[in-house]
């Protein structure tokens, strides 16, 4: 009260007469110099993390790319192009052996004269994971029919073949390869993702008997690991149907993978379908939605897309998960690899190495790809609704 | 019931005498477990009439008026909305959501639909309209709640009495007998609660039946017909705006007054 007292009236009104211009911030806050020392060097123990992280770069990229790029064999057509000479004692990656088998990694035994036809596929699938992909896409509803309807079945007659068409069967043990790792991925996302949906919303169902079975579907096959359901579905399978009616090997591995997926798919989307809050469910049925129009036109629009990185985690999950199926016998991509690398026509001490390292960069590029697709599909979602 | 002169409130129609009930609740029971939430509710609502429900908070205001649309079942008793009894016959439970329309506290719109979209929705999803038809009157309204400018933009974008007015043309454009209003003010920044009455009392002078569970005692002083005050569970005390404030009966009235009144 004392300093209230001493003040004089100008001094205890204030009114602010001019406004205050915008400065930039100060040097060491800003520019180069602010960035390292926020990012790098804020404190001891950012030091001491940086440095350690520069020695392991240090120590590990110089082999690699020496490996990799600089000894590496571009071209050559047979095993002793890569192997060491006097001229030569390093050798690095064996690129030749890759580059003269891509046609066995991308098409397996896939007849050399119809390998178009897997080309065709490639490119249909291209254009159904663009046009869902790109979000501000022309007509998405019927990029929806496209890549959940047509473009599966006009894969499967392409690929299967129609001899009645003028495309000659081919077998699906002659597939592998990319075409193999793509055909058992894509059928797996394809699937599990509408039978997960359908899954989430039998789990959250109000009718015991759904409820029961979607949670009894769930859980017995996320309980069980992928190479059982493998297992089950290439041994156990034939058992129960008759022998002349007994699934091909391909579609079995397919039925699994894509059951094993929607159960975590499921799981996935239940978990968005909890973050709707109560009132949307409410204001929907307020205005008189039935129970499917309320989950297509509000829920689930809203819920897919909390959940896209999820979805895609799930996603890149399964793509990998797929090496798997050589374990019944079907010939992915990273068995040609293991195939190949055993070929006495080009077997030298980097073979393997080059292949694995192929296998691996292969499957960076796709998991990569994804999960850099749905960062851009949460900044998007962010930008869009402000939340 | 007695009724306000119209010098206290300008345009606005007296309740209608001897017309259609829109609303009538017949010892209306619920539990929440084993917690008694509504004790024998009585009440009846004629066409046109404007109901206000006060009353502290948990006494069972708004669980009063969820069951007239069925968010919330009760367990004993009748209600009837426009003729149609409320059963588990879910064909009439839609029958009736599509001609009674609700207002929530949390506005409720839809996040990923434009302000128009959340208007159109119902009109071509429900009542089956060409998408031009729906355009047409969602627009109409929206200008009724003085907010045509914002029908392009999300939600989200709008201050949050642009949003329960939103809802409020939402509800109207699926045509609605009657309105429900659960505590539509009580979310609002208070610059913002005058923007909502205001669009309220303008559906007031058009007829509208409503039932608005509210704090807002200069609204109900307004435009109410009857106000009910609810405690724990049960109606305490139901009279025409006037004698309810002049002369509250109940002792829980006059507590309750005194508080909300200062």
């Amino acid at each position: 009260m004392s300093d209230t007292a001493t003040l004089t009236d100008t001094e205890l009104a204030y009114v602010q007469r001019s406004p205050i211009a915008p400065r930039r911030p100060p040097l060491a806050a800003s520019g180069a110099i602010g960035w390292l020392r926020e990012n790098l060097l804020s404190s001891v123990f950012n030091v001491v993390l940086t440095v350690v992280c520069a020695l392991l770069i240090a120590w590990i990229v110089p082999p690699l790319l020496k490996f990799l790029v600089i000894d590496a064999v571009w071209d050559g057509a047979s095993r002793a192009d890569c192997l060491p000479t006097p001229e030569r004692p390093e050798v690095g990656a064996c690129w030749a052996f890759v580059i003269e088998r891509l046609g066995f990694f991308t098409y397996g035994f896939y007849p050399i004269e119809e390998r178009w036809r897997v080309d065709v596929f490639f490119a249909l699938l291209a254009l159904g994971v663009g046009w869902m992909a790109w979000l501000s896409a022309p007509r998405r509803d019927l990029g929806v029919i496209y890549f959940f309807i047509i473009m599966p079945v006009v894969s499967f007659v392409l690929l299967i073949g129609v001899p009645a068409l003028g495309l000659p069967h081919v077998s699906t043990a002659q597939w592998g390869g990319v075409l193999v790792t793509i055909v058992v991925a894509t059928v797996g996302i394809v699937v599990s993702l509408p039978l997960g949906i359908l899954l989430a919303l039998g789990r959250r169902s109000e009718m015991p008997v759904v409820r029961l079975f979607s949670v009894i579907f769930i859980e017995f096959v996320r309980g069980v690991p992928l190479i059982t359901v493998l297992f089950m579905a290439s041994v156990m399978l034939p058992l129960f149907v008759p022998d002349n009616w007994s699934p091909d090997k391909l579609v079995r591995a397919l039925v699994g993978v894509a059951l094993f997926a929607s159960a975590y798919m499921a799981e996935v989307v239940r978990a968005g379908l909890q973050a709707i809050p109560k009132g949307q469910y409410e204001a929907a049925m307020a205005v008189g939605l039935g129970y499917w129009q309320t989950m297509r036109l509000i829920i689930l629009p809203q819920a897919l897309k909390v959940t896209i990185p999820n979805i895609v985690n799930t996603c890149i999950g399964l793509f990998k998960d797929t090496t798997l199926v050589f374990v019944v016998g079907i010939f992915d991509f990273l068995k040609t690899i293991e195939a190949a690398r055993g070929d006495p026509q080009w077997a030298t001490p980097v073979t393997s190495t080059t292949g694995y390292a192929f296998a691996a960069m292969f499957y960076f590029v796709f998991c990569y790809a994804m999960s850099r697709y749905a960062r851009f599909v949460e900044a998007h979602v962010a930008a869009g609704e402000r939340r | 019931m007695m009724q306000q002169s119209g010098s206290v409130r300008p345009g606005l129609k007296p309740a209608p005498l001897n017309t259609a009930v829109a609303v009538e609740m017949i010892g209306v029971h619920k539990w929440y477990g084993d917690f008694h939430v509504l004790r024998d509710i009585n009440l009846r609502v004629t066409k046109g009439e404007r109901i206000v429900i006060c009353g502290p908070s948990g006494s069972g205001k708004s669980t009063m008026i969820r069951c007239i649309n069925r968010l919330e079942e009760h367990q004993q008793g009748r209600i009837v909305v426009d003729g149609v009894e409320l059963t588990d016959d879910v064909k009439k439970v839609d029958e009736i959501r599509r001609d009674v329309g609700m207002v929530f506290q949390q506005f409720n719109l839809f996040p990923h639909l434009t302000v128009l979209e959340n208007l159109t929705l119902a009109p071509v999803w429900v009542r089956k309209m060409p998408k031009h038809d729906a355009d047409e009157i969602a627009m109409h309204y929206l200008n009724r709640v003085k907010i045509p400018e914002q029908a392009a933009k999300y939600p989200n974008q709008l201050s949050g009495g642009q949003q329960q007015r939103v809802a409020i043309a939402r509800a109207l454009c699926m045509n609605p007998k009657i309105m429900l209003f659960d505590e539509p003010t009580s979310s609002l920044d208070p610059e913002m609660v005058k923007e909502v009455l205001d669009t309220m009392v303008q559906l007031a002078h058009d007829g509208m039946t409503m039932l608005v569970v509210t704090h807002e005692m200069g609204f109900a002083r307004q435009v109410a017909n009857r106000i009910v005050f609810m405690d724990e569970g049960q109606i305490v005390e139901m009279n025409a705006p006037e004698p309810f404030f002049a002369n509250p009966k109940h002792e829980r009235t006059k507590l309750f007054l005194g508080q909300i009144l200062r």
